[in-house]
């Protein structure tokens, strides 16, 4: 029985999580134990999909998916509650899985106060997150990429540092605002099936298969591409970001920068491109504009950042136009890229904002200016500080390296302008990451810093973090093969 | 009359002896056991109405228990109940004594169920003038507060108005058409009369509903009313003003000369409601302006004239009363011997009061229309008419403005969680306040995940 409904408990077990926490909150030390119990219990639920790679399934799947779930849920509109799982869900659902380990683990001790509610909202965002990764029926998408955006308003807000109220509703009326839009569309473009053919349904299946008018079509696929460039986040409509990440809590960074993003690159990959493939064609030329430009202006404004939190934000932006890069070609080779660079991402720039949150613990500041000389004085922090820094700027070896040369490779065939300038983007993010490396670890002690090297939990969530970046790094074939199928399919549709 | 007639306007008689035995047994029991009385005969009426099968054969003349009456019968009486569980505790505090407080309640919960089972033009009339006359009382009882009386006077002045209007309207309706029945509305043989009787009729429920530009008066009765008798005006009112338009007109689309002014009440309502919330920094000033924007999304709904709009008026005044119930009630449970009027004075209650802070912001984020509440389902069934209607433009207005909405929801539970504290905690509540918050927010969440049933039965309300 229970086999059957497989992702069902991969998506709503952190929030039994979450309410037993909420349930044992006179205990802070429990309601840890409880949230890394639960968050550990997840990977490995997801650790255990990876197994089953024959199509297992109660329910008639569309071809890719092996899990699958479709119950009927509100008849009256035809809405029904369907989960499925593919390659690709199952690398991010792995993803967040294993960033929400590590966001249980940074905030371990930073948080000191209303613990138990901030390991609440850690399990209930991961629940969001997952659906948003595993629905396949539009309403039920639009319900989870909305609730997702409630505990991370609240773990910014209240636990947030500098003008966190201020960042908390920015980063929620401009996601809330950018999305609604794309319920008209996704209304529209549910009726439109409907008066084709007869039945009423939101399921993307169904959905994939509507002829919408060239015109229409354009102003539906813009709403979806609003609601997804703002997660994304696609130059210009990222300025919600910096704040966002600067301000949240470090578990908080880690989740927006390795998960949050990447579900709106997961939407205009599931949704938006196969809704509407004519007109995602017509907006290519858009899409690549805004990566590009979004590859180098991240990296010039991350170059003049004084707060490292705020560097490390301003990268996201750089790093995203990769994904988006990979994404507006649309061949097998750039599309696989562009989801692996999405994984990572996820761990390298989680184990930056780690890395920070664990610099700022120690000193109070996350000033570039305060540091110097750091090298010197904790080694083994310096040496992942390196690492990740390395793997960042895209060292052959480390992981990035990976997704975003296939990034490159796949878009220089189709269109060769772009990736040529995105190439240049990558000298960039060089420049920025020698300096944050050259000031922080090797410049002369600007002032006198007194730090102890890291704890045996810090180093354990940086080394899982490290192996994680070495391993996409050196053998990232098993992930590519697991994407291949569904790439194919995708890209077979266009 | 025939026993099954009887037994068919239960709810009626059941709510209409209730108040009147309340009234006269008040003086000689006690006060706790006189709001039992009320609530045992709010809840008899709610839970017959929700079991008696429907018909449409009148049980008395003008009378006939619909199934729009098995529908909305329960939900006033679930709005009467929750008033009154609110409303011990709150008047306990506030020294508003005496039985007539729960008599009154009841007398309007007996208007209500009333109207939903007119059949004839008159008996709406009087029903939703009762219902009214009921408010009148209930918004001017706090004698302690100035402003309770200068509301009640406010609320009197603007309904007197806008009852002679309604009822100019439909005499120059029975004019045109020679007839009182409720079909008779629709008859635009008589253009010119007709026309004019229908003009008469929405200013009159332009005021009811609060559509702008007749919202004058509620931000100013919502602010001096108590908290929750401003709950219960906010959604039994509401919703029995909104029936009245239903049953005018049937489920037939309204004739175009209608569209017009509905479109314009709509777009004014929904982009100036929520633009005036914004810089409101009384909370029930704010859930004034954030009810008259919510009548225009009502409106946006009503005026495609489908049976999918007037099936969004239907589930969306269910929803709709489950969340100002919520709001208004952890309001009224939070108020000391004065009420929390600031946004500031709720600063860290959601640390000092977690339950009932948490049903605040529930239905704060209910009502900026965020899954997965039903303020969500609610707002998506609207808009979901709307665009099906063919009002896209509007609907587009409408989801833009609501999102605006967020912001000063947000505020409110900012303010809860994110700011320090300013006043002293509040006092524990107690268990009738508690068992009628838990309900309020378990209709919000439930409403919003499993809207099926609701949604099933109103297939059947809707010939």
């Amino acid at each position: 029985m229970i086999s059957h409904h497989l992702l069902t408990l991969l998506v709503f077990l952190p929030s039994l999580g979450a309410l037993l926490i909420l349930a044992v909150r006179k205990s802070d030390a429990l309601a840890r134990l409880v949230a890394l119990g639960f968050a550990v219990a997840e990977l490995v639920l997801s650790g255990y999909f990876f197994t089953l790679d024959t199509v297992h399934t109660l329910y008639p799947a569309p071809a890719g998916f092996f899990q699958y779930e479709n119950v009927h849920w509100i008849d009256f509109f035809g809405i029904r509650y369907t989960l499925g799982m593919d390659g690709i869900s199952l690398l991010m659902v792995a993803l967040t899985a294993f960033i929400t380990v590590i966001g249980v683990g940074v905030s371990w001790q930073g948080i000191k106060e209303r613990v138990p509610l901030h390991f609440a909202l850690l399990l209930l965002m991961e629940s969001g997150i997952l659906g948003v990764f595993l629905a396949l029926d539009l309403f039920l998408f639009y319900l989870f990429w909305e609730v997702m955006l409630i505990p991370m308003f609240f773990l910014i807000g209240i636990w947030g540092h500098g003008r966190r109220i201020y960042s908390a509703v920015k980063f929620f009326l401009y996601t809330f605002l950018g999305s609604l839009l794309m319920l008209v569309a996704i209304i529209t473009i549910f009726l439109m099936h409907g008066a084709q053919s007869g039945t009423y349904s939101f399921a993307l299946v169904d959905l994939i298969g509507t002829k919408v008018p060239y015109d229409v079509g354009l102003w539906l696929f813009a709403a979806f591409l609003l609601a997804f460039a703002i997660k994304f986040p696609l130059f210009p409509l990222h300025t919600w970001l910096p704040d966002a990440h600067t301000d949240a809590p470090t578990a908080g960074s880690v989740i927006l920068a390795s998960l949050l993003l990447k579900t709106g690159a997961y939407g205009l990959v599931r949704f938006g491109y196969p809704l509407f493939p004519d007109a995602a064609r017509a907006f290519t030329p858009l899409i690549y504009a805004a990566a590009v430009f979004g590859i180098s202006y991240g990296a010039w404004i991350a170059f003049a950042q004084k707060d490292m939190k705020r560097l490390v934000a301003y990268s996201s932006v750089s790093h995203m136009g990769f994904v988006a890069l990979g994404i507006a070609a649309w061949s097998p080779i750039a599309l696989s890229g562009a989801i692996l660079q999405m994984v990572n991402h996820g761990v390298t720039t989680g184990a930056l904002f780690a890395l920070v949150g664990m610099l700022d613990e120690r000193t109070h500041s996350r000033e570039i200016d305060t540091y110097g000389g750091v090298w010197g004085k904790v080694p083994a922090l310096s040496f992942f500080f390196l690492l990740f820094c390395m793997a960042s700027a895209g060292l052959p070896g480390l992981n990035n390296f990976v997704g975003e040369f296939l990034v490159l490779i796949g878009t220089f065939k189709v269109a060769p302008l772009p990736a040529g300038f995105a190439f240049l983007g990558m000298v960039l993010t060089l420049v920025y990451t020698v300096r944050l490396v050259q000031e922080i670890l090797f410049g002369k002690e600007r002032k006198p810093l007194v730090m102890h090297d890291l704890s045996l939990r810090e180093g354990g969530i940086l080394a899982v973090l490290a192996v994680g970046a070495v391993y996409l790094g050196v053998s990232p074939s098993p992930l590519l093969e697991l994407v291949k199928g569904p790439v194919a399919l995708l890209v077979g549709v266009k | 009359m025939s026993v099954a007639d009887v037994l068919s306007v239960m709810p009626l008689i059941l709510t209409g002896v209730g108040a009147l035995l309340v009234l006269l047994l008040g003086p000689f029991l006690q006060r706790g056991l006189v709001y039992c009385l009320a609530v045992a005969a709010g809840t008899a009426a709610g839970v017959w109405g929700a079991l008696y099968p429907a018909s449409y054969t009148p049980a008395i003349p003008g009378i006939s228990f619909s199934p729009l009456a098995r529908y909305l019968v329960p939900i006033f009486c679930i709005a009467g109940v929750l008033t009154l569980l609110y409303s011990h505790g709150y008047n306990d505090r506030h020294r508003i004594e005496g039985e007539e407080y729960p008599a009154t309640v009841l007398f309007g919960l007996f208007a209500m169920c009333v109207l939903p089972c007119a059949t004839n033009l008159l008996t709406l009339f009087l029903a939703l003038e009762s219902i009214a006359f009921a408010f009148y009382i209930l918004v001017a009882i706090d004698l302690n507060r100035a402003e309770s009386g200068e509301a009640g006077l406010k609320y009197l002045l603007f309904g007197a108005v806008a009852a002679a209007f309604t009822a100019f309207g439909i005499s120059l309706i029975f004019a045109g058409s020679g007839s009182l029945e409720l079909s008779a509305a629709l008859d635009f043989r008589n253009r010119a009369i007709m026309s004019a009787g229908w003009g008469m009729i929405l200013i009159g429920i332009a005021f009811k509903l609060s559509l702008v530009p007749g919202h004058l008066w509620t931000p100013d009765v919502y602010q001096g009313a108590p908290a929750p008798v401003a709950g219960f005006l906010s959604t039994g009112s509401k919703v029995a003003a909104a029936a009245f338009l239903l049953l005018l007109l049937g489920v037939a689309a309204p004739a175009r000369e209608l569209h017009v002014p509905l479109f314009a009440l709509s777009l004014l309502s929904m982009v100036l409601g929520n633009l005036a919330a914004l810089r409101q920094n009384n909370i029930k000033r704010m859930l004034a302006y954030s009810s008259i924007a919510h009548m225009g999304y009502l409106t946006l709904a009503l005026l495609t004239g489908t049976r999918d709009g007037y099936a969004a008026v239907l589930l969306y005044g269910a929803i709709y009363t489950a969340m100002n119930l919520a709001a208004f009630g952890a309001i009224a449970a939070l108020s000391g011997d004065e009420e929390r009027a600031r946004m500031e004075e709720y600063s860290g209650v959601g640390y000092s009061a977690p339950f009932r802070a948490g049903v605040l912001a529930l239905a704060m984020i209910a009502l900026a229309g965020i899954p997965p509440t039903a303020g969500f389902m609610g707002k998506f069934f609207i808009f979901y008419s709307a665009v099906k209607g063919g009002e896209i433009a509007l609907a587009i207005i409408g989801i833009i403005s609501a999102a605006i909405s967020a912001y000063f929801y947000l505020r409110v539970v900012v303010h809860l969680y994110m700011r320090p504290a300013e006043t002293t905690p509040p006092q524990p509540a107690s268990p009738a306040e508690s068992a009628a918050l838990f309900l309020s927010a378990a209709a919000i969440v439930v409403i919003g995940v499993f809207p099926n049933a609701l949604l099933h039965y109103l297939g059947t309300v809707l010939r």
